[in-house]
């Protein structure tokens, strides 16, 4: 009972808002790539802003619901569709037993969350529900989701009871746009980028490149050039520390990047910034 | 802008992300400046400040994690003011950053070259005997500058200088787990299987990373490290 995986996708897991005090560790927090819509999905079901939810890339996974359930889907536009009927995004659904919940078109954005009233069970590693990819824990078995897999929901009848349904004003739901300006600090390493590269780099338009994942976006090569040649020590970064290969690519830090590193570090993505870059592709 | 705390330490705060600040005391693999990382590293873990999430130790700085919101409601100011204030206040009370010293862990390592793929190579780049090869790597006490890369990977040093070595020109896509490596005067253990530059001079039987203990990690930055070789019929009996 629960969610059956009909279709699993591209790189579907379950993950929640992520194990911070692991760092010493060498363990990242990793965790939703999109922190606000996914926050937002759980708020739209009544749970807790930490519950797991199901993040899911274009093309996305398909779903047969083998039991009622109250969800949200919120981030990406990837034509949601319950039963092959469109339905709508950021408000609370019901999906009844026997529905399938599929996604049709990509029509904006990159990440799509969808929470479950009640809870999705899933395998807790260090205080989260998140996949961690590389030592596969947390999540479902920590990996992605396969063709055939089975979730289990923790609602019970508990949605029965619920009265008043929240809501997310239009004002409050993003518009995802290519080439949205992403806001950064200057990095560690921004004061040896010369002035010229500054320059550049601010009002750049940069693609992220097919070798982009939760990791990190690795953007095309703009020959920024450093005052004088660098050899770093490692050294710690953050998610959203852009930093610059030795290739002259710029890789920005995401959810699942490692916690240190060598390579200089230009520019740093602003926390609020980051639910959009997010949603960039 | 460079400060310097009473004992002369030098040191810059300044912000790593809008989060996080990044204490650092230079860039060099230096034991005593990764003594001063350590020993600001335990201070924090002793003097949090309300709002302090974690605090993470590399060779040369160390980076200090906070909840920006939680900090700026109770002071009134921003965080980062208030953190680098607080940081700039903790070192100067540390008169002299002092090292807790740990008990050596002692490592076993299988230098057998079906496990040490790189030891024949690294031998013969440097005119040594396998068997000098790893005299020289178990003579030394090591320490653990940081953890980093992947989990549970301890950077150790230092090397003697008849074994620094370069990274290997192509890295492996596949360095199975256990395996103990050196690159340039470090060296280090690979816990769970990535993929790796490094020189492969050995593998451990222990467990340098199991998910399932609530400490995950056998090392720590901090943690002094001795190898001691054994032989291939004795792997399996070294296992944790």
């Amino acid at each position: 009972m629960g969610i059956k995986i009909i279709k699993p996708g591209l790189f579907t897991t379950l993950q929640d808002l992520g194990r911070p005090g692991y760092r010493c560790d060498g363990i990242g927090p990793g965790g939703v790539m999109d922190f606000f819509a996914a926050s937002v999905a759980n708020f739209l079901t009544g749970n807790d802003e930490h519950a797991p939810v199901l993040e899911m890339h274009f093309p996305a996974a398909e779903l047969l619901f083998e039991e009622d359930a109250l969800v949200s889907i919120t981030g990406a536009d990837f034509g949601a569709c319950i039963d092959d009927a469109e339905t709508t995004l950021w408000k609370p659904l019901l999906i009844k037993k026997q529905q399938r919940l599929s996604f049709k078109k990509h029509n904006s954005g990159a990440r799509v969350y969808l929470s479950v009233q009640g809870g999705i069970k899933a395998d807790r590693w260090l205080n989260s529900y998140s996949t961690q990819i590389k030592v596969q824990e947390g999540g479902y078995k920590g990996r992605a989701l396969l063709k055939g897999d089975g979730l289990d929901l923790l609602a019970g009848n508990s949605f029965f009871g619920l009265k008043n349904f929240p809501v997310v004003t239009a004002l409050a739901m993003p518009v995802y746009k290519p080439a949205s300006p992403i806001r950064c600090i200057g990095g560690t390493e921004w004061g040896i980028v010369e002035d010229e590269s500054k320059a550049k780099f601010v009002g750049e338009l940069f693609s992220i490149t097919a070798q982009s994942d939760r990791m990190g976006y690795r953007l095309q090569a703009i020959n920024l050039v450093l005052n004088e040649p660098v050899h770093l020590v490692s050294s710690p970064v953050d998610l959203g520390t852009i930093q610059l290969l030795p290739s002259g690519q710029l890789i920005i830090l995401m959810a699942d990047h490692q916690t240190t590193g060598g390579y200089p570090r230009v520019a740093n993505v602003i926390s609020a910034d980051l639910p959009k870059l997010a949603q960039q592709h | 802008m460079q400060e310097t705390n009473s004992t002369g330490n030098r040191f810059q705060i300044t912000p790593l992300s809008d989060r996080s600040v990044l204490v650092s005391f230079g860039n060099i693999i230096d034991a005593s400046i990764n003594e001063k990382v350590f020993s600001l590293h335990q201070l924090l873990l002793q003097n949090p400040f309300d709002g302090f999430i974690e605090s993470v130790p590399a060779y040369a700085s160390l980076a200090v994690f906070f909840d920006t919101l939680k900090i700026k409601k109770l002071t009134g100011i921003t965080a980062f003011v208030f953190v680098k204030k607080f940081l700039i206040q903790l070192l100067y009370q540390a008169h002299s950053l002092k090292v807790t010293e740990y008990p050596v862990k002692k490592i076993p390592v299988c230098y057998d070259p079906e496990f040490a793929v790189d030891i024949i190579d690294v031998a013969q780049l440097h005119g040594l005997s396998i068997p000098e090869v790893i005299s020289l790597h178990t003579s030394v006490i090591y320490r653990v500058y940081m953890i980093g890369f992947t989990p549970g990977f301890a950077y150790m040093g230092t090397l003697v200088q008849e074994l620094i070595t370069p990274r290997k020109e192509q890295p492996r896509l596949i360095v199975p787990a256990g395996s103990v490596g050196i690159a340039g005067a470090q060296t280090g253990i690979y816990p769970i299987e990535s993929p790796g530059g490094w020189q492969i001079i050995g593998k451990t039987p222990l467990q340098l990373f199991n998910a399932k203990n609530t400490s995950p990690c056998l090392l720590a930055a901090g943690d002094r490290i001795q190898f001691f070789p054994i032989d291939k019929n004795n792997f399996a009996n070294h296992g944790d």
